[in-house]
C-alpha cells in the first residue's frame, strides 16, 4: 500500500510538471499573437498597409518581398536565412487580406495559399538541412509563380530556369535581377540557368 | 558509534527500495494508461486507393513501409502496447498523419497531391522515408533500392496523371 501510494505521488509529480510545461507554452503562444498583433497595428497607423477597398488591386508585394529574401539567401547556400524568410513568410500569409479579394480571386489564392504555407513553414522548420529546405522551394516557386501570375508581383520580376536540378528535370524560380544566381544549385554553379519569362 | 552508522545504512537501503519499488509501481501504473488506437477496417472514399491506381506492388511496400504512420489503420506490433513505447508511437501516428494521410488523400486539392506526391519522391530518394526512430524496431520497413524505384516511379506516374487531367 505504501508503494502503491509512492508510486503515485511520482506519477501525480510527472504530470503536474507536463501540465506547468503546456501552460507556458500556451501563454508564449499568447504572448506571440498579441505582439503579432501590436506589429500589425503598428503597420497600419504608419500607413505601410494601404487602405483597403474591394476596389483596390490586391497587392501580394509583402509575400513576394519574403520570397526573394528566401531565394537570395538560397544563393548564397544560407539556410539558416532562408528558414529565417520562410518563418516571415508564414507571417505575411497570415497577414495577408483576403477582404479585398474576390470570389473567383479568393478561390485561387486559397488553393496556392493552403500549399505555399506548409512549404514556407517547412523552410523555416529545417534550418540546417539546406537540401530539404530546396525540395519545398521548389515547389514554393510554383505556387508563388501562379500568385504573382494571377495578382501581379508589384514589381518587374524574372522567371528563370535551372535545367540542371531535380537530377536533371530542372526547377525554376522567380528573380528581381535579370543577372541569375540560382537558389537551387547555389555557389557550386552559381551562374547556371536561363530567364524563361519576364513577368511585369 | 558503529550502531549509529549502521543504522544510517539500513535507513539509506530502505529509501533506495523504496524508490525502486515506487518506480516499478509506476511503471505498472502506465501500463493501464493505453493511447486510442489508429485502426479502421473500413476504406475511405478518399483513401488513394479509390482515386488513383495503386498497383498491387506499390500497395504492398505502402503497407509495410509507410501505412502505420501516414494511414488511418496502423499495425500494432504486440510490444506497442508496452509503455512508454506506445506514447511514442501514437505521437509519430499523429504527426505522420498530419503530413500525410493516404487513407484521405483525396481531401486535398490537387496542388497539394502534386505537392505530397512530390515529398514522397523527395523523401524516399533521399532516404528520409521511412525515419529512422521507426526503421529501428521495424526493421522490415527499409526500403530496399528496388523498392525505392517502384515507390518513385509510381508517385511520378500518379503526378502525370494529375497534371494531364488539369
Amino acid at each position: 500500500m505504501k508503494y502503491l501510494i509512492f508510486g503515485l505521488a511520482i506519477l501525480a509529480l510527472g504530470f503536474t510538471a507536463c501540465n506547468s510545461n503546456s501552460d507556458k507554452k500556451t501563454e508564449e503562444a499568447h504572448k506571440m499573437s498579441q505582439q503579432e498583433m501590436k506589429d500589425m497595428n503598428m503597420h497600419d497607423s504608419m500607413g505601410v498597409t494601404p487602405a483597403k477597398t474591394s476596389s483596390e488591386s490586391v497587392n501580394i508585394s509583402s509575400i513576394v518581398t519574403n520570397y526573394l529574401h528566401m531565394k537570395n539567401a538560397f544563393a548564397k547556400d544560407d539556410s539558416k536565412e532562408a528558414g529565417a524568410s520562410g518563418e516571415e513568410m508564414v507571417k505575411a500569409f497570415t497577414g495577408f487580406n483576403k477582404a479585398a479579394l474576390t470570389p473567383d480571386q479568393a478561390k485561387i489564392y486559397n488553393d496556392v495559399e493552403d500549399d505555399a504555407r506548409e512549404h514556407a513553414e517547412h523552410i523555416g522548420s529545417n534550418a540546417g538541412n539546406i537540401k530539404h529546405q530546396r525540395e519545398h522551394f521548389d515547389m514554393l516557386s510554383k505556387d508563388i509563380y501562379q500568385l504573382v501570375k494571377t495578382f501581379g508581383g508589384g514589381q518587374k520580376l524574372y522567371y528563370d530556369h535551372c535545367p540542371m536540378y531535380n537530377d536533371g528535370k530542372g526547377a525554376n524560380w522567380l528573380s528581381e535581377t535579370k543577372e541569375i544566381a540560382n537558389p537551387y544549385l547555389g555557389k557550386a554553379m552559381p551562374n547556371c540557368g536561363t530567364v524563361k519569362e519576364e513577368l511585369k | 558509534m558503529w550502531y549509529g552508522e549502521r543504522r544510517i545504512k539500513v535507513k539509506s537501503m530502505n529509501l533506495k527500495k523504496k524508490i525502486l519499488l515506487g518506480l516499478i509501481t509506476c511503471f505498472v501504473l502506465m501500463q493501464f494508461i493505453q493511447p486510442a488506437r489508429n485502426e479502421s477496417d473500413k476504406v475511405m472514399p478518399t483513401d488513394i486507393q479509390m482515386i488513383y491506381a495503386v498497383p498491387d506492388k506499390v500497395l504492398k511496400v505502402l503497407q509495410i513501409s509507410c501505412y502505420d504512420c501516414h494511414s488511418n489503420n496502423t499495425h500494432y506490433p504486440w510490444h506497442s502496447f508496452i509503455q512508454p513505447g506506445a506514447w511514442l508511437m501514437a505521437s509519430h501516428i499523429k504527426n505522420g498523419k498530419a503530413m500525410l494521410n493516404f487513407s484521405q488523400f483525396g481531401e486535398l486539392s490537387n496542388r497539394k497531391q502534386l505537392s505530397k506526391l512530390q515529398g514522397i519522391i523527395n523523401q524516399v530518394k533521399d532516404g528520409e522515408m521511412p525515419i529512422l526512430s521507426y526503421t529501428l524496431i521495424h526493421r522490415n520497413a527499409v526500403l530496399k533500392p528496388a523498392q525505392k524505384a517502384i515507390l518513385i516511379n509510381w508517385a511520378a506516374l500518379v503526378k502525370d496523371s494529375i497534371t494531364a487531367k488539369n
